[in-house]
């Protein structure tokens, strides 16, 4: 019970996220506003906190890490990962980048590492993976077996329909996690 | 069915010579023959596009440059691309108060539509392509920077084709006339000149002749900020991007136009040696099924490894083999060494006789229907010699394995029919329904260096006994036949030697 109530305090729900029972959260975690985690999502902060921004959808399978890769040494600050707003994480996407601007979406079966930076309005595509380090340029998609890349005209549309969509009927079928953190701000959008 | 994509362990012999497993061959029921890609005649029956299922006449397609006028291929990712909606952004200025009493009245839904990639998210704007106001068409051609070269071309062949149908009209009508032989040799009217001593005319006719193509040594230099400007591969275009595209080629992403979606056809294979169809599938573009399919597997008893021991020189190992008879008789199998001749046989009260239905059925009962004129002449080839050997010798047994005919329904029956065959124990390790598990010894070749590693072949001639329910001439029942197929098996790698 005690380990339950402190497992608990190390996460903060912002008022207006949806957040399954079933997810797997571990760690210091905040999620923001309108922020939808699937069932059998996870969230696992191990190396150091998670911050997540509002209207970001992360769906079934799919995974957000923040951590060391193994035999790294002990970095000499906590390493924060920060994700912004509307990103999507598509089923059994795996993102361990340290930080995520907005309007990003990560395909199904994509994989960002650790080193990667995504700035805004990048798309990972199907089962591409980013293993080197570098920043992503804003606008690039990566696509195919042979991950070409190309710089999109427009960033991808944040997608307000899903997001309210889900608000919707999660709560009919789902047991969800309780908000406890006040909004601070009024959302962008 | 996920077997028959597998890689191919075991592989029948064509009676072209070519090697294939039992998933890519025909099997031709006129002339009892195993019949492969290689050897058989394909026929374009229809085209049609894959996206609209569009159904066009071969003319019809000719002038569209076998492509579909109504759908586009990512010019990115080669995916089709789909059209999307948009509201139309709203125009500002103009004359305000008629607009707003307009909208008032009647609220305009105006939509504009847009190509987008739902796989690379490449779309029409990225192209710089204006949105369209209807959703169906109108979106600008790409000209080919060639066009005109390629008419004028054109029309000369055109030109050359009517002269040469002129000439082969005139010389139907006077074939032995002595005077016109010059030009049944196809000599020009300039050699007929110096043949008689004259000097040639003056080569006026000849100005609708185009300018002939120049090969050039000399290429376009490469400007010097290549050297100096990093390289960015977002913007640029892959290789297959402009190969995809040869009349334009296009460096450059934002130069990518999306393009019109390439028929597909359905083709229909048809044996060289009786001319009967092997293979035809139904006309429509919607149906995957056929009207004709004699595949292999239909009728040519099935052979899968089951396993193998490890292969050591000089040892022997043991093989299963199982079989499956996919026919709706009963037939029995005997396996005969790779030198066997493969003439097909039959049993008769007066002994056993070779058929050879290949010469028989030659020329009686053509099933092509079309002029000779429009048929393609079928050109059979002789077998190539085979290239593959064996690297192990195989022990085979003499008694004979019989096999049910196949029986959907006793899949699902558990009772345990085991048919009481006379099954010899130490060939027959398993037997189900219309399967059948064989054991085979096999023993890598002492005399032959073999390195360890390498894959090991083993081959066999394989008798099956087939009916053939169709009925010929001198044939009106069903007709017991017992054929023949070379096979050769992958079994697997050496291990070593003793
Ligand atoms: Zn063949
Ligand atoms: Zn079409
Ligand atoms: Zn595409
Ligand atoms: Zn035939």
């Amino acid at each position: 019970m005690d380990s339950a109530v402190s497992r608990r305090s190390n996460i903060k729900i912002a008022v207006g996220a949806i957040v399954c029972e079933e997810s797997t959260l571990k760690g210091h975690i905040t999620i923001g506003s309108r922020t939808v985690v699937h069932p059998r999502a996870s969230i696992i902060a191990e190396a150091g906190p998670i911050i997540i921004g509002e209207g970001n959808i992360v769906e079934e399978m799919a995974v957000i890490a923040n951590r060391l890769p193994a035999g790294a040494p002990e970095p000499a600050s906590t390493p924060v990962m920060i994700i912004g707003n509307f990103n999507v994480f598509e089923t059994d996407s795996r993102c361990e980048a340290l930080k995520v601007g907005d309007n990003n979406i990560l395909e199904m079966k994509a994989s960002v590492s650790r080193e990667v930076e995504l700035t805004n309005g990048c798309v990972v595509g199907a089962a591409c993976s980013l293993t080197e380090p570098e920043t992503v340029s804003e606008n690039t998609i990566i696509f195919g077996s042979q991950c070409q890349r190309r710089e999109m005209n427009d960033k991808p549309y944040p997608q307000v329909g899903q997001i309210d969509y889900l608000t919707r009927v999660f709560p009919n079928y789902h047991h969800l996690r309780k908000p406890n953190m006040k909004i601070v701000k009024e959302p962008a959008i | 069915m996920a077997y028959l994509f597998q890689p191919d362990y075991v592989r029948y012999v064509c009676s072209c010579g070519s090697v294939k497993p039992v998933s890519k061959i025909y099997f031709c029921r006129h002339c009892l023959k195993v019949r492969c890609g290689y050897c058989v005649c394909h026929e374009v029956d229809s085209h049609y596009c894959s996206n609209c299922m569009e159904n066009l006449p071969s003319p019809e397609v000719r002038l569209k440059k076998n492509k579909c006028s109504n759908c586009f291929e990512c010019p990115c990712c080669f995916q089709t691309l789909s059209t999307r909606a948009a509201p139309a952004p709203v125009r500002a200025g103009g004359n305000p108060s008629v607009e707003d009493t307009k909208s008032l009245a009647k609220p305009p839904p105006k939509k504009v539509y847009y190509l987008s990639c739902s796989f690379c998210r490449w779309t029409s704007r990225d192209a710089g392509i204006p949105d369209q106001f209807v959703a169906t068409g109108g979106w600008p051609e790409q000209e080919n920077p060639h066009l005109a070269r390629i008419v004028a071309l054109l029309e000369y062949h055109k030109i050359l084709a009517s002269r040469e149908r002129q000439q082969s009209e005139r010389k139907k009508f006077h074939p032995k006339r002595t005077y016109m032989q010059f030009e049944k040799f196809a000599m020009s009217s300039v050699m007929v000149r110096k043949r008689a001593g004259l000097c040639p005319l003056p080569q006026s006719q000849q100005s609708d002749y185009p300018q002939p193509a120049v090969a050039s040594e000399e290429v376009e230099e490469l400007s010097p900020d290549i050297f100096t400007q990093p390289l960015d591969i977002t913007k640029i275009t892959t290789l297959e991007q402009r190969l995809k595209h040869p009349d334009v080629q296009a460096e450059e992403i934002n130069q990518l136009r999306p393009q019109h979606k390439q028929f597909l056809m359905k083709r229909s294979q048809r044996c060289r040696v009786c001319e009967h169809n092997v293979c035809k599938p139904e006309y429509s573009p919607q149906s995957i099924k056929f009207k004709i399919q004699l595949a292999a597997f239909y009728h040519i008893p099935e052979v899968r490894i089951v396993t193998c021991e490890p292969l050591r020189i000089g040892q022997t190992s043991e093989l299963l083999l199982k079989l499956c008879n996919p026919t709706q008789h009963q037939t029995q199998i005997m396996l005969f060494p790779l030198s066997t001749s493969i003439t097909p046989t039959t049993v008769t009260a007066a002994g056993t006789k070779e058929v050879d239905r290949e010469n028989m059925q030659l020329g009686c009962e053509s099933p092509n229907l079309l002029p000779s004129l429009v048929r393609q002449i079928t050109v059979t080839e002789d077998p190539k010699p085979l290239k593959l050997s064996p690297q192990a010798e195989i022990i085979l047994p003499e008694s004979i394995l019989i096999l049910p005919p196949r029986d959907d329904a006793a899949e699902y029956d558990d009772t345990g029919d085991t048919h009481n065959f006379q099954d010899d124990p130490k060939l027959v390790v398993w037997r189900k329904g219309n399967k059948a598990v064989i054991r085979l010894l096999v023993k890598p070749n002492e005399d032959e260096q073999i390195e360890e590693g390498k894959e090991i072949t083993v081959g066999f001639v394989m008798q099956y006994g087939y009916v053939n329910t169709i009925a010929t001439l001198e044939h009106k029942e069903p007709q017991k036949l017992d054929l023949k197929i070379k096979l050769f098996l992958s079994i697997g790698k050496l291990v070593g030697s003793t």
